[in-house]
Order: C-alpha cells, then structure tokens, then sequence
C-alpha cells in the first residue's frame, strides 16, 4: 500500500470485544496444517527475493509463482506473465468456475518499499522466526497477502473446486513507486486477462484489515473507497534583502499567515455511503455519547454540534472531510538575510467526488492572498501551475454478493467481530481498478497491533498466528464468495 | 554588512569641518593630472581585475573557501614586492584561512588596521537572473555575490595597498590590511580569531573598516557621507517546536507548524519600543534644526522627556526612522517536516535580531519568550559559530566611538575632493560589521566606505547583487587618495 498507514479505527470501539475473542481467534488458526505449510514456503520464498524498485526484480517473484501454479496442474494458457520491462512483470493466473456469474479478480503486489540492511536488526531479505512473528520486508505489505492468496488457489485447484465464478489472481509490480504500475498496465493492455465484476484487493489497509489491542482485535475494516492523495505547495517570494533592514513585506510572515489561513479552515462535512456505512456500524446500538454523536451525524440535516465533537478525533474527522494539513516549511537561505522564499507543502485527503484542482482552488479561495502560489506536487515531484481535474474515485457499493460471504467468514474466525466498511486515506491498486468501474475492495484477514504497524518502516513484522489465521480466513471467505 | 542611512537629504546640511583641499587639487598642474590619471586607470583596471578573481571564487561558508581567495591576494601582494615576512595567510581551519598584510612606515605613530571579509552570504543559481560566482559587467553595473558586501571594497584596498607598495610610498604609520573569514557567520570569525591567536599582527591605534557603502544617492545625487560609530548588537536565535508527528492522512488539531507559526505572528505583530541613545538624540537634534515643517516638529518632540507619543508614532511609520530608533527581530529561515505524507515533528525558524545599545542578547532572549507567549516554542540563541545555546550571552554594547581629529580631517578633505561638499556625518549603524570584535577590545573602530549606493537599490545579501561601474572606480580613486593622505600625517 502507498504512502504508509492510517491508523483507522482502531481502540475507538465502544464495545468492546469480550475476553474470549482472542483465544478464539489462536484456536481458529491452526487450520490446515498442509495449506500452513505451503503458505509458509510460498511466503519464505517471495521475501527473499528482493522486489524494491532500486535493484530488486518483480518478474522473478512473478516466475517462481508462475512455476507453482505450473506444476500444480494450471493450463499454461491460464498462467500468464507479462509486463511493461524486463523488471516489472506481472502475473495473472485463472482459476475457472462455472461461469454461473462474471468472475472475481484477486488483486495484490509483488514489490515492497526499500529496506537498508544498516536500518534492519535483520537481513529485510530473509524471513526470519522469532519470539512468534515473521520478520522481512513485505512481510506485511503485502507479501503474506500474496503467499495467503496463492495459496487458496492452489488449494482450491487440488482440492478440484469450481467455483462459481472465474476466480482470477493478479501479482503486479511498481505499486510502492517506479515506473511500472502492474494494474495500471493490465487494464490499458490486457483488460480481457482481468475483466471481472469486482475486484478484491489483498492489500487492505496496508496489508491488513484488522487492529488489535492487547491482541484483542478491535473490528474488521473492510475498505470500499479511497481518499485521494494530493500534494500542494504553497510559495511566497520577496526580494529579499539585509535583515538589519526589516520591512512589512516578508516572505516568512507573509507564509505563516497562509499556513495558519489553512489550519483553521475545515473543509464541509460530507458522507457517502461507505462512511453512513462505516458510522452506522461503529455506533450500533451503543448507549455512549459518542454513539450518540455518530446518529446524529447521520441525522438529515447532520447534527452540526455533534459533528463538532466528533471532529475532534483525527480519525473521525478524516472520515467526514477532506482534510489538509502543512507538512513542511522551508524558506530563507541565511541568518542574517530577509527571506527571498518561503515555502510550504500542504498533504490533502480528497473525498470521493472531488478533484485535486477543486481543492487547489479552495485553497486559493481560503488564503485569499495574491501573494502566495498555490501548485500542485505530483507524485513524482513534478510541480505544476494546474492539478488534475479528474474527480476522484467514488466508493464501491456494498454489494450483498460480497457482504454476506465476507460476514459469515469474519465471524467463523473471529466470533462477535464487527465488520465495519472503511474508506482509506490513502491510496492503494484501488484507485486504479475503481477509475476503470470495477467495484473495489480492500479485505484481508490479517490482524496487526494498532502500535505495532511497521509497513515501510524498519523490522517489518506480522505475528505468526495471524498469518495463518489470516490464510484460514482467505480460505473460507473466498470459498463463500464464490460458492453460489 | 549593511546600514539604514536616513533618506533624508537634509542631513546634507550637517556641520562639517571647512574643505582646505579642494582649490588646491584644482590648481594642480595639467601634466600631473595626466600623469595622475593614467595611473588611476591603471589602478582602476587592476582593481577590477581583482574583484572579478573575487567574486568568481566562492567564499559562501556551505561549499566556499576563503583561504582560496586569501591565497589569490597573497599572490598578488607578494607580485607588488610585499615580502614573507610582512604577509601571512592563516587561519583555524582548511577552508578558513584569513590574509594579513603589513605596509611599513616610519613608525611615528601606531599602525591603522584596515579590515575587508572575504566571505560572502549564501546565493542559489536559481534564485538569480545571472550566475551569482560569474562577475558580469552589464548597463554599468558589475554583478555577483559579494560586489558590494565587500569584495568591492577588498579589491579596492587589495589595489591600493599594491598601487603605494609599487610607488615606495612610506606612511607616517604601519598600514595593516586583513582580509578575513566568517564575517557572514559560519565556525570561525576571522577577525576574533586573529585577536585571540595572533593580536601581535593586527595590533593598531584604530581600525578602519570598509564593510559599508557611505555614499547615499537618491535620484543619483550624493547626500551625505557617512561614517559609522556605533552598532547595534547583532543576535541569531532558534525557535524550536517539537510535536509527536504521525500520519498526514488524519491530522490532529494542533502540529509544530501550526505551533510555531501563531508564535512568528505574534512577533510581527510585537511593538518594539522606541528607543535613543546619545548618538541618535544628537542625530535628531541636528536633523530637527535643518528639516522644517511637521518633520522637524516630530523631530524635536521625541526629544522631550517624556517624547511625545504621536510624534513617536508618526516618525517610526519611516521605516528608515523605525530601524534607527527600535530594536528588529525578523525570521529569516524556517525548517520544518521531514515527510510530504508525514506531520511534522519539528519545526524551527531562525530569528535575525539588531539589537540597540542599551541591551544584552540574554534580555532579547527574554523579551522573546514573552512576545511569542508558548511554552510550547523553545527559544535558543545561535552563536556565530553555528552552536546552539540555551542561554545568550550577556554582551557588551558596541560603545560610541569618539570622532578623532585624526581621521575625521582626511576623510572630510578626500570626501570634499572627490564628491565636491558633501559633508561627512558620523552614524549609528542598525548593521553589524567585524568592528564590534576591535571596539570590544577598546580600538576606535570606524566603518565606511567610498562607494555610492542608492538606497532603492541596495541588494545586499539579496538575489542580484550589484554595484555601478561608476561607483567602484569612484570609490577607488577615493581610497587610495584618503589612505595617502590619512597614512601620511
């Protein structure tokens, strides 16, 4: 997943899971011990082999799965490599159904963000086992996801399931960065590989749609929209000067006004149907204030007050607006001269429905000074005059197809969990598969504690118990997903 | 270095002592003046020569040398018959090594110091219109960092020292000219390090700094020609926020940045109080008698105990007024964020600081606290070699320097031939120049120079820098002329 973590909703359920969950949940984990197995080897062999964009090689990843697939009994013609460059291949296996319904499309990455062997108190490039977790690059983000949904086909295939629908499984390249991004790529050049009715993304939060606490977890966070993600910089020039000669005109001043303008804006509250669903669910028929609040909001019109005090939880707050926020200053260039240049960078969270160039003009709108630029940051760092005008993704509906099988495996694994619809923060392949009108989901069962998300960070980690939980979980729910 | 000269073109009417030289030059025989101006432009070439080797040798602290141009103008200097023993380049540190230079005399009086840096303030390629380390003569001026502050004046010393080493010219006193480091801040101010490792080399009766333009023009028209006496006391501080960070996509209500910049509006907000000391009361008094009107009125009624405050008031709308009569604090850099998708952790911004004599650098730190009014904004004071101090020292004032007889009748005869009557004034300067360092250990200690800036244009430390053509050769002649003269006697 993109751009690091958002710490979503964790630790903010007013009920609590009962005691009993967690030891429910070790016991569910023990599963399949040859399906454990084969996901182990699937998943030792992926983090060893270094997919960063810098010197790694995602087509290896993708060859060594393909050799899998290969000699368990998938046609050749149903196991395709291919890619843009030698380095960024991609593969797409089919496992064929019946045909009853269009098929479902698997989608997840194969490259992971950098890691310095200097950085790490392990070699990134090995899996290693210890004190109960798995440590590696990827081992969250994302290649346990691909070793759990490798697994499920394989194991659907040797078991001779036909599910009801074409079960399809993309592993992509460059969706951490670098040239390449594998979905973006199938669906310009070999959309007919990867038609499907929906797409379900392993990729979830950052590889994970679960937060515990104390290992208890906290709800399962399935995500159907994305925020869009939009960099912004604001410049204020000056000629500058000696700065024994003070005068009005300053570059500094004049930026900080811009910045705090921003600070104290908030954008307009807003719902679609994923966050009405998010909140509906988060606040059930809790008695709390803030159960309470979450009602209200969803009031027509909105309780203004208890917006209000919802607000003030970031995580609530990036549910309900789009949110900007100064991440950066610079300016000056010595001591003891005015500043020539004074420059801030501004991270939005866009909702669904609106472009980057919409909230580039509400900028200008709230800072309301001539004085100060406002262009847009690409991702590759390119600055322009102009952001793009496309809107952004809407969310995915929640489709009874899905929701029901996705509840039903929840709740064998973990009995009482909340399955709560989640709209991220940042952005995933999603944003890609949505953009095309495939319906997008982020579901995997992994579960990671709240304090310890290490996705693109150092010492990489999932607990052991949760891989193969999570492999368990993938099994039964994509089984149900295509059972009928 | 740089002043806020009063645009008041009224100052022109300062008393200034009678001009004896004037006729005199202009009586001279035609064969010598020939004689004299072919070796001006002699002298004119080579200082542009020098300047231009200057300027297109970095000597910013980041990735500059100033012992590479210490080095050039040793080379020179010892080309014009300067000999070991009389020059030395030295220094704490490879890229720091400042130039000491001596001209004997015949020892009737103490020798006079002249001093120039070397160093330059930092310049970005993209922030200017030419390349700032290129000397490009264009519409009569010559652009490049540090053409004004002071490779301008260097080369002008550098040149007269070796146009009256070439003439066997023997001062009644030694000359001494040091060109130095870290003037512009950076590890190792050369003219402190000098005076605590090698004060047997620059030891003088007074010293002469040329880090600073005199001559003010407005319309083209010379007004006055200044001579520092007094400085205001010069202090970086650091503000400092630091907050727990996190993940850009849900931010929380408050952040370092938010912090830090509530805190820079509440000091550009902050009414600095007006202030005069004995050089500035003089200053208003003179000024009062040769303004009229409501200016004059203002003038004298801030002179009243207590000063009238619509008077105050109405005269620091000046800016030029403002700089003179009030300490400044002005952020001149901000850092902060490591991350575009990441809050930010910290949040700095560097304070700039002029500070009236009267005050200490620790009372400022103070006043600072209580003007940006958040626990929460740590303010720390930066030393001029870059560390970073809880507390700021207690410093001593830049005191008044007295007018001495022997200055002030060479610089008013020179300035009288070279610009006809212009007066010569003496000023407190709200800049800040190597001369605190050689007043702090009691020499009279003088700041000027003879090139003429208008104030408009004056791009000191800013993108463009630049100095007329006109003015540097003017400022040539003027130099080697007052030298001759002040070295004589």
């Amino acid at each position: 997943m993109i751009r690091a973590l958002t710490s979503v909703t964790g630790g903010l359920l007013f009920t609590i899971a009962l005691p009993g969950i967690a030891c429910a949940a070790a016991a569910a984990a023990s599963g399949d011990d040859a399906a454990n197995a084969l996901a182990h080897d699937i998943y030792k062999e992926l983090i060893e082999i270094n997919t960063t964009d810098s010197v790694g090689n995602v087509t290896t990843a993708a060859e060594a799965m393909a050799r899998r697939f290969l000699a368990a009994g998938f046609p050749a013609a149903d196991v395709v490599v291919a890619g843009p460059t030698e380095r960024k291949k991609n593969l797409v296996v089919r496992l064929h159904g019946t045909g009853k319904h269009k098929p479902v499309l698997l989608i997840g990455h194969l490259d992971v963000v950098e890691a310095r062997r200097e950085d790490w108190s392990t070699d990134p490039f090995k899996l290693v086992e210890q004190d109960g977790y798995f440590y590696g690059r990827g081992t969250l983000d994302m290649k346990s996801g691909d070793a759990i949904m490798a697994t499920t086909l394989l194991r659907m295939r040797q078991q001779g399931f036909r599910p009801s629908r074409d079960i399809i499984l993309a592993l992509t390249a460059g969706e951490e960065g670098g040239c390449c991004n594998g979905v973006e790529w199938l669906l310009a050049h070999h959309r007919e590989l990867i038609e499907a009715e929906f797409v379900l993304n392993h990729d979830g939060i950052a590889g994970y749609s679960i937060l515990t606490e104390h290992g208890v977890p906290l709800a399962f966070d399935f995500s159907a929209a994305e925020k869009t993600y939009a960099d912004y910089q604001l410049t204020v020039t000056n000629r500058g000067g000696h700065s024994s000669l003070p005068r009005p005109d300053n570059a500094i001043y004049e930026l900080a006004d811009a910045v705090l303008r921003v600070g104290r804006y908030t954008f307009p509250f807003e719902l679609n149907e994923i966050t009405r669903g998010f909140f509906t669910r988060m606040a059930g028929g809790g008695s709390d204030p803030t159960a309470a609040d979450m009602r209200a909001i969803l009031e027509t019109p909105p309780d203004a007050a208890a917006i209000e005090r919802l607000a003030r939880r970031p995580e609530y707050a990036s549910m309900m607006r789009t949110t900007c926020v100064a991440t950066r200053l610079a300016g000056g260039h010595a001591n003891n001269a005015l500043p020539q240049r004074a420059e801030a960078v501004v991270n939005c969270r866009i909702l669904p429905g609106h472009s980057k160039e919409d909230v580039r003009q509400e900028l200008l709108r709230v800072l309301d000074d001539p004085r100060v630029t406002v262009r847009y940051v690409a991702d590759d760092g390119q600055i322009s005059d102009v952001a793009p005008a496309e809107r952004g993704t809407a969310p995915s509906p929640l489709l009874p197809q899905l929701l029901a099988p996705l509840e039903s495996a929840v709740s064998a694994t973990w009995p009482h969990l909340k399955v709560v619809p989640f709209m991220n923060a940042s952005a995933t392949d999603g944003i890609y598969t949505r953009a095309a009108g495939l319906p997008t989901y982020g579901v995997a069962g992994i579960a990671i504690d709240r304090d310890d998300v290490r996705a693109h960070g150092r010492d990489e980690r999932i607990a052991v118990a949760s891989f193969y939980t999570g492999n368990e979980f993938y099994y039964r729910f994509l089984t149900a997903v295509t059972a009928h | 270095m740089r002043q806020a000269h009063t645009v008041k073109a009224a100052a022109l009417a300062l008393r200034a002592a009678a001009l004896g030289g004037l006729w005199l030059t202009m009586l001279a025989g035609a064969q010598a003046v020939a004689a004299g101006a072919a070796a001006q432009q002699a002298s004119d070439a080579l200082a542009h020569d020098i300047l231009k080797q200057l300027v297109e040798i970095n000597t910013t602290d980041s990735v500059g040398s100033v012992s590479t141009a210490a080095e050039a103008m040793a080379q020179r200097l010892r080309a014009a018959g300067f000999t070991a023993a009389d020059l030395a380049v030295l220094g704490p540190e490879e890229r720091k090594k400042n130039l000491v230079v001596r001209l004997r005399g015949s020892g009737a009086h103490k020798p006079v110091l002249l001093l120039g840096h070397l160093d330059v303030v930092e310049a970005r390629r993209e922030d200017w219109s030419t390349d700032p380390f290129a000397f490009i003569e264009k519409d009569g001026y010559f652009y490049g960092r540090g053409t004004l502050d002071m490779k301008g004046p260097d080369a002008i010393m550098v040149a007269s020292l070796m146009r009256l080493k070439r003439e066997g010219f023997r001062p009644a006193r030694d000359v001494i000219l040091a060109l130095t480091a870290d003037e512009e801040g950076g590890c190792c101010n050369g003219v402190q390090w000098l005076l605590d490792n090698h004060r047997e080399l620059i030891d003088a009766e007074l010293v002469l700094n040329q880090d600073d333009y005199s001559v003010q023009l407005v319309n083209g028209r010379p007004l006055f020609f200044s001579v520092d006496a007094i400085e205001k006391a010069y202090a970086d501080y650091q503000l400092e926020v630091t907050s727990p960070g996190g993940h850009s996509s849900e931010p929380s209500a408050d952040n370092a940045i938010l912090t830090l910049t509530r805190g820079l509006n509440r000091l550009g907000d902050y009414p600095f109080p007006f202030e005069l000391n004995s050089v500035t009361r003089e200053y208003y008094r003179r000024m009062a008698d040769i303004e009229s009107g409501p200016l004059a009125a203002d003038m004298r009624a801030v002179l009243e105990v207590p000063p009238d405050p619509r008077a105050v008031a109405r005269l620091s709308a000046d800016p030029v007024q403002y700089w003179e009569t009030h300490t400044t604090c002005v952020p001149t850099r901000l850092e902060a964020g490591h991350a575009n998708n990441a809050l930010p952790q910290r949040a700095q911004a560097v304070v700039n600081c002029r500070i009236l004599p009267g005050h200490s650098r620790r009372e400022i730190q103070q006043l600072l606290r209580s003007v940006l009014a958040d626990a929460a904004i740590a303010v720390r004071y930066i030393a001029s070699d870059g560390r970073v101090l809880a507390q700021a020292p207690e410093q001593p004032p830049f005191p008044p320097q007295p007018l001495l007889p022997e200055l002030m009748k060479p610089l008013e005869r020179v300035v009288g031939e070279v610009w006809p009557n212009l007066k010569v004034i003496p000023y407190l300067t709200p800049g800040a120049s190597d001369s605190a360092h050689t007043a702090a250990v009691g020499w009279p200690s003088y700041t000027f120079a003879g090139l003429a800036v208008d104030p408009s244009d004056d791009r000191e430390h800013g993108r463009d820098e630049r100095l007329g053509v006109e003015s540097f050769y003017r400022g040539n002649e003027f130099f080697y002329r007052f030298l001759k003269v002040f070295a004589d006697r």
